[in-house]
C-alpha cells in the first residue's frame, strides 16, 4: 500500500506530464492551423491546372479512340509490373496511430501485389526509418561505355536488382520545409522515371484531410494519369467512430473549426481558368502546352497530398495529446481521492488511538 | 483612367495567389517573347518561359515585377490569368546561388553528350538562371 507521500509524488509527476502535453497539443493546433492555411492557399493553383487541362483536352485532336484518352506518355497504361510507392509518413512520433496507419496501408498494398517489383520512395522520418530497416536500398552501378554515336566514353547508370522490395529514396527534411520547388523537382523525377519505363505505375499511400473530422488514409494512384480531376483510389483505411469522435473534442477544445472551410466561391472562381467559351488564340500547339502542364498536374497533386498530410500529422498529434492530458487529469483525480483516504483513515486511527488510550486511564 | 480600361489581372503559384487585384497593363515572357496585354485582348493561352512578369498601374503603383521561371497563362479580354511555378520579386532572388545555378548548367550542358533531353533540360536551367540574374541585375 502506497503512502500518502508516494502518492504525493505520483499526483505530482502525472501533472507536469499533463502540463506538457497540454503544451504539446497547444502547439500542434498552432501548427495545424497554419497547415490548414497553406493547403488552403495551395488550392487555387491546383484546381485550375486541372481545369485548363479538362477544357484543353476536350478541344485537341490527340484522344486515342480506344481508350478516349490523350494520346500522351503520361496517359500510357501498361501492364504493371514495377511499381513506384511513395509513402507519406510524419517526421514525427507522439502522433497516435497517425504513422502506424500510413504504413499499415503500405504494407496491405504490398502484401496485396506480391507478384510485382516495388520501388519505395519514403517522404518523412517515420517511413524513411521503417523503411531502411526492412528492405534493401536500390543499388545503382555506374559503367563506362563507348558511345555509339561518336565513340567517346560516356557513363551509363544502371539499377541492379537484388530484391522484389528496394528502397530507392527518402526525403527527411521535406515535410518540415514544404515548398513547391522540392516537391516539383520530385514530382519530375518520378514523370521522368515513368516515361522511361523504369517504372509502370506510381502510387502514393497518405493521410487525406478534409476537415478534422473529415480525414482517411488513402492509396492513390499518380500515374499512369486516367482522367483529369478525378483521384484513383484503390484504398482506404477510414478513422473508426471512435476516432473521430476523440478528434472532433480535441479540435473544439483547441478552438478549431470542424467543417472543412467554405472554398465554393474559390473554387468556382478557378474553375473558369482556361474554360471560358470562347475560341483562344494558342501561342503553341495545344500539344505543346499539355507538355507543360500535365507534368504540373501531376506535381501540383503531389503537393495537394503532402500539404494534406502535413496537416493530418498535427491534427493527428492534436487529438493524441488532448487525450493525454485528459487520461493524466483522470489519473490526477483517481490519486487525490486515495490519498485524501489514506489520510483520513491515518487520523481516524490516530484519534482512536487518543480516545482508547485516554479511556484506557 | 477610366476603370473600364483596367484588366483584372491573377498571379498564382502552387502555394498561394500572389497577386489578385487589377492593372492598366501586364507584360509576359511567353516562350516565343514577351508579349504586352492590355484592356480587350483577345483570348489567348501561352506557356511562359524564364522571364519577368511586368504589371504596369498595379494597385497605384506603376511598376511591379515578378520573376517567374515556368509559367502558363490565360487571357480573356477582361482578365489575365497566370499560373507560375515560382514567382520572386526581383529584390528577393538570390544572386549568389543563381550564379551557381547557371555553372551547374553549363556543366550539365557539357556533360549532356547526344541526349537531347538532357540539353533540353540544361538549356531550361541557364534559362532560368540568366533571367533571375537579368532581373536581378536590373533593379539595382
Amino acid at each position: 500500500m502506497a503512502s500518502v507521500l508516494d502518492l504525493r509524488r505520483r499526483i505530482r509527476s502525472v501533472k507536469s506530464t499533463r502540463q506538457i502535453t497540454k503544451a504539446m497539443k497547444m502547439v500542434s493546433a498552432a501548427r495545424l492551423r497554419r497547415a490548414q492555411a497553406r493547403a488552403m492557399a495551395a488550392r487555387p493553383y491546383a484546381q485550375m491546372i486541372t481545369s485548363v487541362l479538362t477544357s484543353l483536352i476536350r478541344r485537341t485532336e490527340v484522344i486515342d479512340p480506344a481508350t478516349g484518352n490523350l494520346r500522351h506518355p503520361l496517359f500510357m497504361a501498361r501492364p504493371e509490373k514495377k511499381i513506384l510507392l511513395i509513402v507519406v509518413s510524419g517526421d514525427r512520433g507522439f502522433a497516435g496511430a497517425f504513422n502506424g496507419n500510413i504504413l499499415k496501408a503500405a504494407y496491405q498494398f504490398l502484401g496485396a501485389n506480391e507478384d510485382k517489383e516495388f520501388d519505395l520512395e519514403a517522404i518523412g522520418r517515420k517511413a524513411t526509418d521503417q523503411f531502411r530497416r526492412r528492405y534493401p536500398a536500390a543499388v545503382r552501378i555506374e559503367q563506362t561505355a563507348e558511345n555509339p554515336a561518336d565513340l567517346e566514353p560516356m557513363t551509363i547508370s544502371r539499377r541492379e536488382r537484388k530484391a522484389a522490395i528496394e528502397v530507392v529514396g527518402d526525403h527527411v527534411g521535406m515535410l518540415e520545409k514544404l515548398n513547391a520547388e522540392n516537391v516539383f523537382e520530385l514530382a519530375k523525377d518520378v514523370i521522368a522515371r515513368f516515361v522511361h519505363e523504369e517504372i509502370d505505375a506510381c502510387y502514393l499511400v497518405y493521410n487525406e484531410f478534409k476537415s478534422v473530422i473529415q480525414q482517411r488514409v488513402v492509396v492513390e494512384r499518380l500515374l499512369p494519369l486516367f482522367e483529369i480531376g478525378n483521384q484513383q483510389v484503390t484504398g482506404a483505411i477510414e478513422p473508426t467512430r471512435e476516432e473521430r469522435e476523440a478528434a472532433a473534442e480535441a479540435a473544439i477544445s483547441a478552438g478549431i473549426s470542424l467543417k472543412a472551410e467554405d472554398t465554393v466561391e474559390a473554387d468556382t472562381e478557378a474553375k473558369k481558368f482556361g474554360t471560358a467559351e470562347v475560341d483562344y488564340i494558342y501561342d503553341e500547339p495545344a500539344e505543346e502546352l499539355l507538355n507543360g502542364l500535365l507534368p504540373k498536374y501531376v506535381a501540383s497533386m503531389l503537393f495537394h497530398a503532402l500539404a494534406e498530410s502535413v496537416a493530418a500529422e498535427h491534427a493527428a498529434r492534436m487529438t493524441a495529446m488532448d487525450s493525454a492530458t485528459n487520461n493524466a487529469s483522470d489519473m490526477i483525480d483517481s490519486y487525490t481521492l486515495q490519498m485524501n483516504r489514506l489520510r483520513q483513515a491515518a487520523i481516524t486511527k490516530e484519534i482512536i488511538e487518543i480516545v482508547s488510550g485516554a479511556a484506557a486511564v | 483612367m477610366a476603370e473600364a480600361s483596367k484588366i483584372r489581372v491573377r498571379l498564382v503559384t502552387p502555394e498561394k495567389v500572389l497577386v489578385d487585384d487589377t492593372a492598366d497593363a501586364v507584360e509576359l515572357p511567353a516562350t516565343s517573347g514577351y508579349m504586352e496585354v492590355l484592356y480587350g485582348h483577345a483570348p489567348l493561352m501561352a506557356e511562359l518561359g524564364a522571364g519577368d512578369v511586368t504589371f504596369h498601374g498595379l494597385d497605384g503603383t506603376e511598376v511591379t515585377r515578378y520573376n517567374v521561371s515556368w509559367g502558363f497563362v490565360e487571357v480573356l479580354p477582361d482578365r489575365v490569368t497566370i499560373l507560375a511555378n515560382d514567382a520572386l520579386i526581383p529584390s528577393a532572388i538570390d544572386v549568389p546561388r543563381a550564379k551557381e545555378q547557371r555553372e551547374h548548367g553549363e556543366v550539365l550542358w557539357s556533360q549532356a553528350g547526344d541526349s537531347e533531353e538532357k540539353y533540353t533540360e540544361a538549356e531550361h536551367v541557364i534559362n532560368e538562371a540568366d533571367a533571375k540574374l537579368a532581373s536581378a541585375g536590373s533593379k539595382a
